[in-house]
């Protein structure tokens, strides 16, 4: 009996370690790849444009979903040879992709829908807005019993160990920290000293969207600098938590992108994706399904929608009601913004 | 006998994985000495910078975090484990057995994401009213990591009891000695070779813990795995966190072999 007893607990304790087997995905040949995130937002793309490019020009779309760095990744190991003909990613790791040579430089003659877009959309020769966002406060009043109306309340003794912010990304408090002390991302060492002074009020820094879904859901982070697409999808799911268009200073703005990798074989079907993405019709669709903001500024935007923050309708809402980091200045000093705010504001 | 043939084509398949695994670190240990070029993925010339920078006291603070949660989530662990293995190797009871086992083995068929989710739970005050805070601090995330690391222990605990020959024991409570005392003296060193294997591999695998700390620690309670991932993937900055990585990497083989060589003694 007690032979057996070993041979089981060794299978037993051994069991996690096996790995496995790892089967390659087999792929349409005439295939379009799209690489993007997963669920939700997969899902969205599946069914606004993807399912509308496949019966447009008959060419299936096929998904590699993953992080946004492990996607980067795979394209930096496969670079000349992609495995995805198109990217979704945020304009400054698009920036990244830019800088290895990933990228195709997009050809406007093929995406005439970008006529209409938001100039602020227009990311770069080679990354092109697919849909917006902002990162602003977001709270829950059955827990946080004083309105919350501006960044500024976030400095307020009463929210002492409330706040929850990504440290993944901590570009927007630091630039907001530093719009406030007369600076910007450029000159962001400006608002070093009052964001230090919010250290005491952090509950809890997050890493992914569902992390900081489930602190505003617990209640164990009831402020956040929050994304509002978050925001707007734990509203859907009943929790009652507000999105603050702040008044003294905009959300900051986030901007998803679309491109074409280098060396794809189907680089006019990948155009003609990134233009019918593009496309009023698709933008109104996206807004709905999203709750994020349409780089199409001919897009309907329902009324429930309409002036919320990070949905902007309009070329003057672009410029008033977000404010938009340089791409290549946020890419930069994100690793010097992460290491200050670790050894400053993570640390005990 | 194996003839020597016979072994060297016995370890053939482990030689290989060996191979892949010394490239892989040949690799990491390549990018630890390439230049960080901030806001792109390309990289500089050599240069002896990352590992300059990783020797600042924020990460050698992370390091010092790591293995004392690391050693005292082994002590806790081995004292939490030790009776439950000593139930599972020595009850008579079939059932009794079977019960443990089940519960002990539970925890491997929930993965370590769901578990640590539901001890956010459970930490946080959404169940019980804690006296001091516990989520997002490093109680909570020692609770997550003894958690974590009972089943192991218990099942490498339970093979070296289940090893230790009863008549030893009948031996000595004939010869006078109490329960207590046939424990700490006969029982206790012959288990020794479980504690060691079972201390080490715990000790090591909390070295490189990541979900845990990386939930429970809500951001504030960082070891070394999620600093690496930081630098990695947060920061972009592949070759500093290839230079922390070897550095974690030699001080983890320095304390192992430190600890492997003071219990050495002991086990045998």
């Amino acid at each position: 009996m007690r032979s057996r007893l070993v041979v089981l607990i060794v299978a037993l304790v051994t069991l996690p370690l096996v790995p496995l087997p790892l089967v390659p995905t087999a792929r349409a040949q005439n295939a379009l790849v799209v690489s993007v995130w997963g669920g939700n937002w997969k899902d969205t793309v599946d069914k606004v444009i993807g399912k509308a490019f496949t019966a447009k020009t008959g060419i299936p779309v096929e998904y590699e979903v993953g992080g946004t760095i492990d996607r980067l990744s795979k394209a930096r190991v496969s670079k000349g040879n992609p495995l995805v003909d198109l990217n979704f990613t945020t304009t400054h790791v698009a920036r990244l992709y830019i800088s290895d040579g990933l990228y195709e430089k997009l050809d406007l003659a093929k995406l005439p829908n970008a006529k209409e877009i938001a100039r602020e959309a227009l990311r770069s020769d080679y990354h092109i807005g697919s849909w917006a966002y902002v990162y602003t406060v977001v709270y829950r009043p059955d827990l946080v019993k004083e309105d919350i109306t501006k960044w500024s309340d976030l400095w307020r003794p009463s929210l002492k160990g409330k706040i929850a912010m990504p440290d993944f990304d901590p570009s927007h408090i630091i630039t907001i920290a530093a719009l406030m002390e007369g600076g910007n991302e450029v000159d962001w060492q400006k608002g070093e000293a009052k964001l230090k002074q919010l250290k005491d009020s952090i509950a809890a820094f997050y890493s992914t969207d569902a992390q900081s879904q489930d602190l505003m859901k617990t209640g164990q982070g009831p402020v956040q600098v929050m994304l509002s697409v978050n925001a707007y999808h734990l509203q859907e799911q009943g929790i009652a938590v507000k999105v603050v268009q702040p008044a003294d200073y905009p959300g900051v703005v986030g901007i998803d992108t679309m491109a074409v990798m280098a060396g794809s074989k189907k680089s006019d079907a990948a155009h003609q994706f990134i233009n019918l993405a593009l496309s009023k019709e698709v933008q109104t669709e996206l807004v709905k399904a999203l709750r994020a903001g349409p780089v199409n500024l001919g897009a309907t935007v329902p009324a429930t929608l309409k002036g919320q923050p990070g949905i902007f309708a309009s070329a003057a809402e672009w410029k008033q009601r977000g404010y938009i980091m340089n791409d290549e200045a946020r890419a930069k000093n994100l690793p010097a913004w992460r290491e200050w705010f670790t050894a400053n504001l993570v640390k005990k | 006998m194996l003839a020597t043939r016979d072994v060297k084509l016995a370890l053939l398949p482990a030689l290989v994985v060996l191979a892949v695994f010394a490239a892989a670190l040949g690799s990491l240990f390549r990018w630890s000495f390439l230049e960080f070029v901030p806001g792109s993925l390309q990289t500089g010339g050599l240069t002896l910078a990352n590992l300059r920078a990783v020797l600042a006291p924020q990460y050698l603070a992370t390091i010092r975090d790591t293995v004392v949660l690391s050693a005292l989530t082994t002590l806790l662990t081995l004292v939490a484990a030790y009776p439950v293995a000593y139930a599972l190797a020595r009850t008579p009871s079939r059932r009794v057995r079977s019960t443990i086992l089940v519960l002990t083995l539970a925890p491997f068929f929930t993965g370590a994401i769901v578990r640590t989710y539901a001890w956010i739970l459970v930490l946080g005050n959404t169940v019980i009213t804690w006296p001091a805070p516990m989520l997002f601090t490093e109680r909570g995330v020692l609770v997550g990591l003894v958690h974590f690391s009972m089943p192991t222990m218990i099942l490498i605990l339970a093979a070296a009891l289940s090893h230790i020959d009863p008549v030893y024991e009948r031996a000595a409570t004939s010869l006078g000695a109490s329960p207590a005392r046939v424990f700490w003296r006969v029982t206790l060193p012959l288990s020794m070779p479980g504690i060691v294997s079972g201390g080490l591999i715990v000790f090591a695998w909390t070295l490189s813990a990541f979900p845990t700390p990386e939930l429970l620690g809500g951001g504030k309670v960082k070891m070394i795995a999620n600093v690496v991932k930081d630098l990695g993937l947060d920061s972009f900055n592949w070759p500093g966190a290839a230079a922390f990585a070897m550095l974690a990497l030699a001080l983890t083989l320095a304390l192992l072999a430190a600890v492997g060589r003071l219990t050495a003694g002991r086990a045998s």
